[in-house]
C-alpha cells in the first residue's frame, strides 16, 4: 500500500550520483558506462514501482539493492562478471566485498573518488565538469548542455571521449592516495568553482538550473571539507566563497532574470543563514602557511557582504585583495576587477588611468566586460561619447540576455542625454 | 458505485527522463494516489506492466509483444469506484499519465462474479 512518505529535493539525481560512484569503485571504471545504465533504469524501475505503490520505507536501501542485482545481471550477461569475481576471489572473499558493504559512511566517500576520478588531468576542464554534472550531480545530457550553454550533441561528444580517455588512464577509484590527492586536489577544486560560477554568473537565463549548479557545486565542496584527507585551508576558503555569493543569489537576480547591481540590491533579501555559513567556513580556513585564491577572493566578497551599507564599503582594502589576488594569480580579469574598485575609491579618473595601463593586453578589447567598465567608468566621468561608443560594443559582444539589458539600460540614459546614436548601428 | 478499469497508455519513449524529471512525476503520481485514495476512489492501485511480453495467438503462434514499434504501449493499469462514468473521467483528467501526453482507457466492470 502506499504510504505518504515524500522525497527529498533531487532525490533521484544525488541517488544516481551516489550509485554511479559506488558501483564504479566496486565495478572498475572501464564498466562506467554500464553502471550508468544500470542506475538509469534502475531508477525508471523506482518511478513505475512507486507510482503504483508508493515511495517504500528506505528509498535508498530499495534503489541500492535493484541497482546491485541488475548490475551483477547486465555484467553476466556480457560476459564482464567473470573477470571481476575472479579479481575479487584474488582478494580472498567470495562475494563483492564492496558491494557487500555498504553504510552511510561509505557513500561520501565513493563520491569523493568519483570526483578525483572527474578531474583526471588527461581530460580538458570542461569535460571535467561535464563528467561531474552527468556522474555525480545526476544531470542529464540535456540538463548539462542548458547549463553550459552549448548542445546536447557537444555534451554527449565530451562525455563520450572522457569515459574512453578515463578506461585508458587505469586509474581506480580505490587509488585514490595521498600522491593522487596532491597531484589533482586544485583541479578539483577548480571544477568546483567552474561549476558555481557556471551558476552565478552564467549567461543562460534558466534561473533554476543555474540556481541547482550553485547547490551542486556547494555540495561537492562540502565533500571535499567533510574528509581529513582533503579538508585543506584552501577548500574551505573556497566553501567560504560560495556561501557569501549564494547569499545574494535570491537579491542578485529578479524574477524575470535581470541582474541587480551590488549597489541596488536589497541586503535584506540576503540570506542570513549562508552568510554565516561564510563567515564560519571563512574562519575555518585561516589557517596554515598557503593563501590560495579562494582565501583573497572570499576575503573580497566578504567586505562587501559583511558591510553595514554599500556607502560603507572600504574600496581601499579591496584594492589591497585585489594587489595579493594579482601576485598568486595574474591575469587581466583580475586586473580589470581592481580597476573597478580603484574607480570606486578615488573617482572614474583614476579607475580610467588604471584601464588606460591594461589597454596594451589585446586580448581584453573583445570582452564585453571590458568595453562595459571603459563605458561606464566614461558615463560616470561625463565623457558621454567614450562611453557610448564602449557601452555599444559591449551591448554587441554580451552573451547574457540579463546582462544585455543592464548596458541597454545604461544606454538609453546616455543617448537621452546625447547625440551619440552614430555609435549605435 | 461502479467499478472502472483505468489502462494507462504512452508512447514509447525515445529518451529516458532525467532524474529529475522522473522525480518530477513521480510526486505526481503520489498526488494524484493520495488524493483519491482519500476520498474512496481508488480501490487498488493496480501495477506497472513491464514493456514487452508475449503475444499466443491461435494454430500454435506465440509472438514477442507489443511491439516496441507500436505507436503506444500499455504501461500500467489501476482500479476505481466511481458514481458513473462523469466521476471517472474526471479522476482520470486529473491523472499525471493524461498530464504528460499519455492517455487513460476507462472501462466500465461487468460484475459478473
Amino acid at each position: 500500500m502506499a504510504n505518504t512518505h515524500q522525497l527529498v529535493d533531487h532525490f533521484f539525481r544525488h541517488e544516481y550520483g551516489r550509485l554511479v560512484s559506488h558501483l564504479t569503485r566496486a565495478l572498475g571504471v572501464r564498466n562506467l558506462d554500464l553502471v550508468e545504465d544500470v542506475v538509469q533504469t534502475s531508477l525508471m524501475q523506482a518511478l513505475q514501482s512507486w507510482s503504483h505503490k508508493g515511495i517504500p520505507e528506505d528509498p535508498t536501501g530499495w534503489l541500492f539493492r535493484v541497482a546491485k542485482n541488475r548490475a551483477i545481471d547486465s555484467l553476466r550477461r556480457s560476459n564482464r562478471w567473470d573477470s571481476i569475481s575472479r579479481s575479487v576471489a584474488q582478494r580472498k572473499s567470495n562475494d563483492l566485498p564492496v558491494l557487500e558493504d555498504l553504510s552511510d559512511q561509505q557513500f561520501p566517500d565513493d563520491q569523493l573518488r568519483m570526483l578525483f576520478l572527474c578531474c583526471c588531468d588527461e581530460l580538458p576542464v570542461e569535460s571535467q565538469v561535464a563528467l561531474a554534472l552527468k556522474t555525480l550531480c545526476g544531470f542529464d545530457t540535456a540538463e548539462i548542455a542548458r547549463a553550459l550553454l552549448t548542445s546536447e550533441a557537444n555534451i554527449q561528444k565530451r562525455l563520450f571521449r572522457a569515459r574512453e580517455r578515463l578506461k585508458e588512464s587505469k586509474w581506480e577509484l580505490s587509488d585514490l592516495d595521498r600522491a593522487t590527492i596532491q597531484k589533482r586536489i586544485e583541479a578539483v577544486r577548480t571544477v568546483i568553482y567552474l561549476l558555481f560560477n557556471e551558476g552565478y554568473h552564467s549567461a543562460s537565463s534558466d534561473r533554476l538550473i543555474r540556481k541547482d549548479l550553485c547547490e551542486e557545486a556547494i555540495r561537492l565542496g562540502l565533500l571535499l571539507c567533510d574528509n581529513p584527507d582533503t579538508n585543506e585551508p584552501a577548500s574551505q576558503a573556497l566553501m567560504s566563497l560560495m556561501y557569501y555569493h549564494a547569499a545574494r543569489f535570491e537579491a542578485r537576480t529578479q524574477e524575470n532574470g535581470e541582474i541587480f547591481l551590488l549597489e541596488d540590491q536589497d541586503r535584506n533579501l540576503w540570506d542570513q543563514r549562508l552568510l554565516r555559513e561564510g563567515l564560519h567556513w571563512m574562519v575555518q580556513s585561516a589557517r596554515g602557511e598557503s593563501l590560495s585564491r579562494y582565501h583573497l577572493e572570499g576575503a573580497i566578497v566578504a567586505e562587501h557582504c559583511l558591510c553595514s551599507s554599500f556607502q560603507a564599503i572600504n574600496w581601499g582594502r579591496i584594492v589591497e585583495l585585489y594587489d595579493l589576488l594579482v601576485g598568486i594569480l595574474p591575469g587581466p580579469i583580475h586586473l580589470l576587477n581592481r580597476a573597478v574598485a580603484v574607480a570606486r575609491w578615488k573617482g572614474p579618473d583614476a579607475g580610467l588611468q588604471e584601464l588606460a595601463r591594461l589597454d596594451s593586453d589585446k586580448s581584453l578589447r573583445n570582452y564585453y566586460l571590458w568595453n562595459a567598465v571603459l563605458g561606464e567608468l566614461n558615463r560616470q566621468a561625463g565623457n558621454l561619447s567614450e562611453a557610448g561608443h564602449y557601452l555599444s560594443l559591449a551591448f554587441e559582444q554580451c552573451p547574457s540576455i540579463a546582462e544585455r539589458k543592464l548596458i541597454s539600460s545604461r544606454l538609453d540614459g546616455i543617448l537621452d542625454n546625447s547625440r551619440v546614436g552614430i555609435f549605435l548601428k | 458505485m461502479t467499478k472502472y478499469l483505468f489502462i494507462y497508455r504512452s508512447e514509447p519513449m525515445t529518451t529516458p527522463p532525467s532524474p529529475e524529471e522522473m522525480q518530477a512525476s513521480l510526486k505526481h503520481w503520489n498526488d494524484w494516489a493520495a488524493k483519491f485514495k482519500a476520498t474512496g476512489n481508488i480501490v487498488d492501485e493496480g501495477d506497472g506492466l513491464k514493456p514487452c511480453g508475449k503475444v499466443v495467438k491461435g494454430g500454435g503462434i506465440v509472438t514477442d509483444g507489443p511491439f516496441m514499434e507500436a505507436k503506444e504501449v500499455c504501461g500500467g493499469f489501476s482500479i476505481i469506484l466511481a458514481k458513473d462514468y462523469a466521476e471517472a473521467v474526471k479522476i482520470a483528467q486529473a491523472c499525471p499519465m493524461v498530464q504528460f501526453g499519455g492517455n487513460v482507457e476507462i472501462r466500465e466492470m461487468a460484475g459478473y462474479v
